[in-house]
């Protein structure tokens, strides 16, 4: 053990220190156990502390994770090394918590109690922090389970680092490399029925998931599906053009206005039916993108950001506004909007809807696809890879912005006509800076610029609150420490955009590119010669 | 021979300070021409203005009898102006063969509505678009390399891809800004024969800004000194090289009479 695996093991027991002291605080040290009694399937009431083995175990796993993080591969790697920055690294960290669950035990048996400083320390989570033992002992427990757990990590590190597990990993690798050129899959990947098939299985997936899952979830998975539209408009905005646009949600209002204007009973009682209402939507924010991008698209960067913050903003407080109200129901809103009615049925209810919006979902997964994949989308990631050689090259720029803010505002319009038409209500509240916000984090979280990654963004930011609702008052911080995970292990976010192969060289030109480097088109002899031939 | 390009009186100021003054350059149709000078002469300035990234402050700039300055980039490039950058400038996160193809802007006519219902005509374009690309980079010598985003691809690649974005424009005049800085002396006779090949067999015009004197001594039809923002010498290559003026830019005042004596020194003692 060296002084340079001592530092490691102190960095590490540090950062588990204010962890576990972060949880205390928190309240979570009592939520923390509760979640592990819950996967070895034991019942706990809600906001009860569960049996202290629960803590032993939450408490171990932290000291394990804080050996695992301790043991770095240094210069000399060996068990002792790596196990003495593993005991580190929990003896710190034991010993911090020691103190901390000390003090505060003492405190607590003095009388006083701390919730009137911290709101989150109650005195049943403070006894249960010390194994409901007196401080002493409590602190001593404390030290003794982490320091072991530590010490536990740190060897447990190494030998997970061993050559066992390289070789198992390689020889996996090598298993799936195998797999990918077995003839068969290599005639199914070059079949072209292959990917309609795929398709076609997922379609008829989607086909009977709504009926099957139930209403809160047809719920959540509508809100996905919604935001899988809004993200792809944005995706063709920010993604593929490069336009930094933060007033998206001006485009989603306008689009669920409309609809919501045009087919309820009040203010202005016009009931012109869904259909015709949609198609409204979508014109109206197309155009609304359109008349919004002529005066803003000359600007660049973070001045299109602040101006078009400004503009989402000045939609919610123009349809919050009393002068508006006989127009837009003003901050009350639009209730009672008509859902769609086809030869005089009503689709209106929840499923029907899911099937409207993954339909919608489809349509503007293949229309980005479509143009991706085209001349227009190839202009527009030109441009977001540096607009002034793109324009140099021939590409009319601002046409093109123009027509990514048009497209991008059309989806964002669809979008929001479904979900006013979904809540049967839409109000000023419902088009707040959080809609951009969101939208924007999901294609960023997604990967920018990519279908695929639109879609798992959606998911992982609109249906995993959802899912984590088991966490109830620690979802956003759940959320929160997924997000920071997420971008330290895949900065380019979830699925990154891949660029479509189009040359599709032949192995032999793709083996000695170097080779062609050197070949020059029909080397021309020098000057002399050439010289010669012309006359 | 007709006239490709004909700049008068061109002048660009930048605040106080005079980048281009008063510079008239008339180029052929199928000619290298060369623009020289000092580093800050205004070379690059003139040929931002030529491909419409600045304004000309005063003066005209005629290409194919069309008066040019005024106009945008884009409509500068559908006229068949194409360059290359003295600092490479590649959409770096697309790939060679996609860089190649926005190349093609000026002659795509389909627009996103054909992209979507997926038109015959769209299929043709996008057939044709492609096909052009890799003969285009078969032409460059990047056959091979198109599917590799353009960032990972070598120096002398990179520059190569260039003059293919710029090539897949059909253009009848080509502004090649340094095109082989940072070359070694290998590289430079490749690239050197390739220019005038385009010249020979592409029958494009070209107008090259270079510092490697042998390049330019070797291609050009015609040199232009730029000094200072001023044009100070215009000729054939053997014009130029014993001009005074043009040793006294790039060397300072007194290094032309200095030349001269050392050449009468060496006649003296081959003599």
């Amino acid at each position: 053990m060296n002084s340079k695996s001592l530092r490691n093991g102190l960095r590490s027991g540090t950062i588990f220190s204010v962890i576990i002291i972060f949880f205390f605080l928190i309240g979570f040290i009592i939520t923390g156990p509760a979640l592990v009694a819950k996967l070895f399937g034991i019942y706990v009431q809600q906001g009860a502390p569960p049996d202290v083995s629960m803590l032993a175990i939450f408490l171990g796993l932290l000291g394990l994770w804080a050996g695992i993080m301790a043991a770095k591969p240094v210069d000399s790697d060996t068990y002792f090394s790596t196990g003495g920055a593993g005991l580190a690294a929990g003896v710190l960290s034991g010993l911090v918590s020691g103190v901390f669950g000390y003090s505060f035990g003492t405190l607590y048996a003095a009388g006083i109690d701390m919730r009137n400083y911290l709101s989150n320390v109650s005195p049943p989570s403070v006894n249960y922090f010390i194994f409901n033992q007196a401080p002493l002992v409590g602190a001593l427990i404390l030290l003794v389970l982490l320091s072991l757990s530590g010490l536990l990590g740190g060897l447990l590190a190494k030998a997970m680092r061993g050559e066992r597990r390289r070789a198992f990993s390689s020889n996996l690798r090598d298993r799936w490399a195998n797999l990918k050129n077995q003839p068969l899959i290599l005639k199914a990947e070059k079949f072209r029925w292959t990917r309609y098939i795929l398709m076609g299985l997922v379609l008829i997936l989607l086909a009977f998931l709504p009926t099957q899952i139930g209403s809160y979830w047809d719920y959540v998975i509508g809100t996905v599906g919604i935001y899988v539209i809004l993200g792809l408009g944005l995706n063709i905005i920010v993604g593929l053009a490069g336009q930094l646009v933060l007033g998206y949600v001006a485009f989603f209002a306008i689009g669920a206005y409309a609809v919501a204007l045009l087919n309820a009973p009040r203010p202005l009682d016009l009931l012109v039916g869904f259909w015709v209402a949609l198609l409204a939507a979508i014109v109206f924010s197309a155009l609304a993108g359109l008349l919004v991008g002529l005066p803003i698209l000359s600007l660049r960067g973070d001045y299109l950001a602040i101006v078009t913050l400004g503009l989402g903003e000045i939609i919610r407080i123009l349809l919050s506004s009393d002068a508006m109200t006989p127009f837009t129901g003003g901050p009350r809103g639009v209730p009672n909007i008509g859902g769609p009615v086809i030869f005089g049925l009503d689709f209106s209810n929840d499923i029907d809807l899911l099937y409207l919006i993954l339909l919608f979902v489809l349509l503007a997964i293949f229309i980005s696809q479509r143009i991706q994949n085209s001349h227009t989308g190839r202009s527009w990631v030109s441009i977001r890879e540096d607009e002034t050689v793109s324009k140099a090259t021939g590409v009319d720029t601002f046409r093109s912005k123009l027509l990514a803010l048009a497209l991008g505002a059309a989806f964002a319009g669809i979008g929001g006509a479904l979900f006013a038409v979904r809540n049967q209500f839409t109000g000023p509240e419902d088009h707040g800076l959080m809609v951009s916000i969101n939208v924007l984090a999901l294609v960023i979280v997604g990967g920018m610029g990519s279908i695929p990654g639109v879609i798992l963004g959606s998911f992982a930011l609109k249906g995993l609150p959802e899912i984590l609702r088991e966490l109830d008052n620690y979802r956003l911080l759940f959320f929160g420490a997924l997000l920071v995970v997420m971008m330290i292990l895949r900065p380019e976010g979830l699925w990154p955009a891949r660029r479509q192969r189009i040359e599709k060289a032949s192995p032999e030109e793709v083996l000695e590119p170097a080779e062609k480097l050197e070949a020059v088109p029909k080397p021309v002899d020098p000057l002399p010669a050439k010289g010669e031939e012309k006359t | 021979m007709t006239t490709m390009i004909e700049a008068s009186q061109v002048s660009k100021f930048f605040g106080g300070l005079v980048a281009v003054n008063k510079v008239d350059l008339v180029v052929p149709e199928h000619s290298i021409a060369s623009i020289i000078g000092p580093n800050g002469a205004g070379k690059t300035t003139l040929f931002n203005c030529v491909s419409g990234f600045y304004k000309p402050e005063r003066g005209e700039i005629v290409f194919k009898g069309k008066r040019i300055n005024g106009l945008s980039t884009n409509q500068i490039a559908d006229l068949g102006i194409a360059r290359t950058y003295q600092n490479i400038r590649l959409f770096a996160n697309m790939t060679a063969i996609e860089n190649v193809i926005v190349g093609q802007t000026p002659h795509l006519k389909t627009t996103w509505l054909d992209a979507v219902f997926n038109t015959r005509r769209f299929g043709k374009e996008e057939k044709t678009a492609v096909e052009e690309s890799r003969r285009l980079l078969k032409y460059t010598g990047l056959a091979g390399l198109g599917d590799n985003l353009a960032r990972n691809l070598p120096y002398g690649a990179q520059r190569r891809l260039e003059i293919a974005r710029a090539l897949a424009n059909k253009p009848s005049l080509l502004l090649l800004d340094e095109p082989t800085a940072g070359m070694n002396p290998q590289e430079t006779a490749v690239m050197t024969r390739f220019i005038r090949s385009l010249r020979d067999e592409l029958g494009i015009t070209i107008i090259l800004i270079e510092h490697d004197m042998r390049v330019v001594m070797d291609i050009s039809d015609q040199i232009s000194v730029l000094d200072y923002g001023v044009k100070i010498a215009e000729g054939k290559p053997k014009e130029i090289q014993a001009n005074p003026k043009v040793i006294e830019a790039y060397l300072g005042p007194g290094a032309a009479a200095l030349s001269q004596k050392y050449q009468r020194q060496r006649h003296a003692s081959n003599a």
